[in-house]
């Protein structure tokens, strides 16, 4: 199968400052593909470089497999996007910015497909309203409405549930799986929040400072058998002192009155009992998979 | 305008005569002049005035004694804004009012003309010398040159046609001098015009003409007065 | 319908629907009545200031306060206004779309940039027709119906020309043809800036100041700025008035046309240029 978005190498620089570091990833036809990194971390120049917003200082785009900057107007005519927050002619209705959009993208439509559209992305009855009249969460819906309207086999969507409510979240995410089960939609989804690509998405990548991280399916990423493990202990220095002679050692990556282990997640109930038949009291424990541990080191910083 | 055809006709109303007095050159004109009680011509005019560009234009003159005059056209067109030749008229039929010497005699397009000056006996006239070429034989005005207090000098050059025997001059150019009229760049705003150096010192005064051509005359035609109450166009 | 003309379609739908088009056309008329109320009320007097020099030597027959010499002074008066006019809408086509985030929109449809840039570039000099248009029926109908038609006197630093009421209509729809082209050659000026800035107000200003500047220098009667009169699109964009030259000056506006051309297709050509090299980073 023919990959929707393949990214060779590509990297954009502004003078010495590099936005995104020779990245290269795949998007297969049908995915809900994740693309995952803390703010400021390339998401969204590569979003743009993908949607000619900007072009690649290096490296080559491809959609459906055609070279984007050889073949861009085909290829403009099978994405629809919302790159970063959906903005419209505030002056003009709801229907006459989708009549705008639906003409620039050569469709001829007619009123009752608008109103139709409008409907699906629960907005029904405000076409005539100007955009200037709109929330945020509406304007959100709106924009996946034009983003929409010309039926594409691609959509793009940065960061698409800021400022909608729980139940606009909910709604959208109904829509997206709805749009990929039932419509055959490829859905390229960036975020920085994990649980929200967790959720959703079938494959996806983690990029930070420009640069892959890990990328992958998402229940394999998720899932590894080794996890970080966070021990606090009523007595961190007999603890420390217990695990550094013991065989627990070689997981021990931190110490102090919190330390973290790097083990295999069916090891933990064996550490908790040495340590319990050591006389170490344990005030908590908790544990989380690498790429969240990950993920949580690099959004905290 | 009114004034100079109106002194044009007091001058030109002279009847073939041939004296060396002034007195009697002028008699005759005022006598000459005493036939035509209102005349109306076509007219075609010219203007050359320095700094103003204007093209060829044609009108009707409107004339009744004892000094009313029309000039009519279609459009925008420039008369002397005081004329001279009025005042001169008015002296020459008020012959208390001015003495006459000749001062010399010239020849003008084959006219031996006698120059008479007219010279006011008030202090305060407007007019400070009138000058009149004379033909001695044949009395017709064929030049004037009249100086006033607020007006400087203007100039008058006639010829004569069919109508001489009024005393009608087919044509007649008016010069006077004059500074090249100007329109400050800030206010004309053309900056698309190249700065041209300045002069040094007082802007040289130049010659301006003003020719007047008539023809198709009718003498005392009896015209409505309407023709020359009617509003500027 | 190719997508340009559909392009096209949806720059037009925006410059007709947007509130700020019509400030221009507010302006203007406001600008008109302003002028036309004032010389009919006290039009002689100040006439009398410009023509002091004639008045002093000649008196002028005639009507020369009349719907001719109005529209001349009003396209005269407006050479600052209507190039503000013009950039206060088409400094905005682009830098505006940026700075509200529909660029965005915009360049991810299938239109290629030349297409979108010259698709808002011909929206803006429609407007700019609009603008004249307006312009002239005010100015010259409108005056012509309250002062009536007549021999047009016009000023310049050489002193004045009469121009016969009978030889003036292919004038005035010259000089409009070329005000035209010169107000087309702002409209790119400022759709180029606008392609190189990410706010409305930017371009907008810009272009005032260049126009500012370039016309004190045209001004002055300093011989050594003739040497960048020439060079200056200002210089030229008053070529207009040499239609009411007599005898008209083919050669020089000619001359005026060539120079404003060639900046409207340099100010297009770095538009475009600029425009297909521009990262959408907002």
């Amino acid at each position: 199968m023919t990959a929707a978005i393949h990214l060779n190498n590509v990297s954009k620089t502004y003078g010495n400052f590099t936005a995104v570091d020779h990245l290269s990833f795949t998007v297969r036809q049908g995915d809900i593909y994740g693309f995952l990194g803390p703010n400021g971390s390339g998401k969204s120049t590569t979003l743009r470089m993908i949607m000619s917003l900007i072009q690649p200082s290096a490296g080559e785009i491809f959609l459906f497999g055609h070279s984007l900057k050889e073949n861009r107007k085909a290829i403009m005519q099978k994405i629809g996007c919302i790159i970063e927050k959906p903005d419209f002619y505030t002056y003009l209705s709801a229907t006459e910015n989708l009549q705008l959009f639906a003409r620039a993208s050569e469709l001829s439509f007619r009123k009752a497909d608008i109103d139709r559209l409008l409907e699906q992305v629960g907005l029904q009855g405000r076409g005539n309203d100007t955009v200037k009249t709109f929330s945020h969460g509406m304007k959100q819906r709106l924009g996946l409405a034009q983003a929409l309207i010309h039926d594409p086999e691609l959509i793009i969507l940065d960061e698409p549930n800021t400022g909608l409510d729980p139940q606009g979240i909910i709604d959208l995410r109904n829509l997206i799986l709805n749009l990929n089960k039932q419509h055959g939609k490829t859905i390229l989804f960036s975020s920085h929040i994990l649980s929200e690509v967790q959720t959703l998405c079938t494959s996806m990548i983690v990029i930070h400072h420009g640069k892959t991280i890990v990328q992958g399916k998402v229940d394999e990423l998720l899932s590894t058998e080794t996890v970080t493990v966070r021990l606090e202990l009523a007595q961190p220095e007999n603890g420390i002192a217990f695990i550094q002679q013991s065989a627990w050692h070689a997981y021990l990556q931190e110490q102090g009155s919190e330390c973290r282990f790097a083990m295999p997640k069916t090891e933990i109930s064996l550490l908790v009992r040495a340590l319990s038949e050591a006389g170490i009291a344990i005030n908590r424990i908790d544990y989380k998979n690498q790429l969240e541990e990950y993920f949580l080191k690099i959004t905290q910083h | 305008m009114k004034s100079i055809l109106f002194c044009c006709l007091a001058l030109l109303s002279v009847s073939a005569f041939a004296t060396d007095d002034p007195k009697v050159l002028i008699r005759e004109l005022n006598k000459k002049f005493a036939v035509v009680q209102d005349y109306t011509a076509k007219v075609q005019m010219d203007f050359a005035i320095p700094g103003v560009k204007m093209n060829h234009m044609s009108g009707q003159v409107y004339f009744r004694k004892p000094d009313r005059f029309r000039m009519k056209a279609k459009g925008i067109f420039f008369l002397p804004k005081q004329n001279p030749l009025q005042q001169i008229g008015s002296m020459l039929l008020d012959t208390s009012a001015y003495t006459s010497i000749i001062s010399g005699y010239e020849t003008i397009a084959g006219h031996h003309c006698a120059i008479v000056n007219i010279i006011p006996t008030k202090d305060n006239a407007e007019l400070i010398l009138g000058k009149c070429w004379i033909d001695v034989a044949n009395p017709l005005i064929w030049k004037t040159q009249i100086t006033t207090r607020n007006n400087g000098t203007i100039e008058t050059q006639n010829q004569y046609g069919n109508d001489a025997k009024y005393t009608l001059p087919e044509k007649m150019e008016i010069r006077l001098e004059l500074k090249k009229i100007k329109v400050s760049r800030m206010i004309a705003g053309d900056i698309n015009k190249k700065s041209k150096p300045k002069t040094a010192g007082e802007e040289p005064l130049q010659t301006g003409k003003i020719s007047l051509q008539f023809s198709d005359y009718r003498i005392n035609s009896h015209f409505p007065e309407s023709d020359l109450q009617a509003s500027q166009e | 319908m190719s997508l340009f003309v559909a392009t096209l379609q949806n720059e037009f739908v925006k410059t007709i629907r947007r509130p700020r088009s019509y400030i221009g056309f507010g302006i203007i008329t406001f600008i008109c009545l302003m002028l036309q109320a004032a010389f009919y009320q006290d039009g002689k007097e100040i006439l009398s200031t410009v023509t002091a020099q004639i008045d002093s030597i000649f008196s002028v027959q005639g009507n020369i306060l009349n719907g001719n010499l109005i529209c001349f002074i009003v396209l005269q008066t407006l050479i600052v206004q209507m190039p503000l006019l013009v950039a206060f809408v088409t400094g905005d086509t682009l830098s505006g779309e940026t700075a509200s985030g529909t660029i965005r929109f915009l360049l991810t449809r299938p239109a290629s940039r030349i297409q979108i840039l010259l698709a808002k570039w011909l929206a803006g000099l429609f407007y700019t027709l609009m603008l004249l248009l307006v312009l002239g029926i005010l100015a010259l109908f409108v005056s012509r119906w309250i002062f009536g038609s007549g021999d047009l006197m016009s000023l310049n630093s050489e002193g004045l020309t009469i121009i016969r009421a009978d030889d003036i209509n292919w004038r005035w729809m010259g000089a409009f043809g070329i005000a035209f082209l010169s107000l087309s050659v702002v409209a790119t000026y400022a759709t180029l800036l606008s392609c190189l800035m990410d706010n409305s107000i930017t371009p907008i200003v810009t272009v005032m100041a260049t126009i500012i500047v370039f016309t004190i220098i045209g001004l002055f009667d300093i011989p050594s700025f003739d040497v960048l009169k020439p060079y200056l699109f200002t210089t030229h964009m008053i070529a207009w008035r040499s239609l009411f030259e007599d005898p008209v000056p083919y050669s020089d506006i000619l001359f005026s046309c060539g120079v404003l051309v060639f900046h409207l297709l340099a100010f297009l050509g770095l538009a475009i240029y600029f425009f297909n090299r521009k990262d959408i980073s907002n």
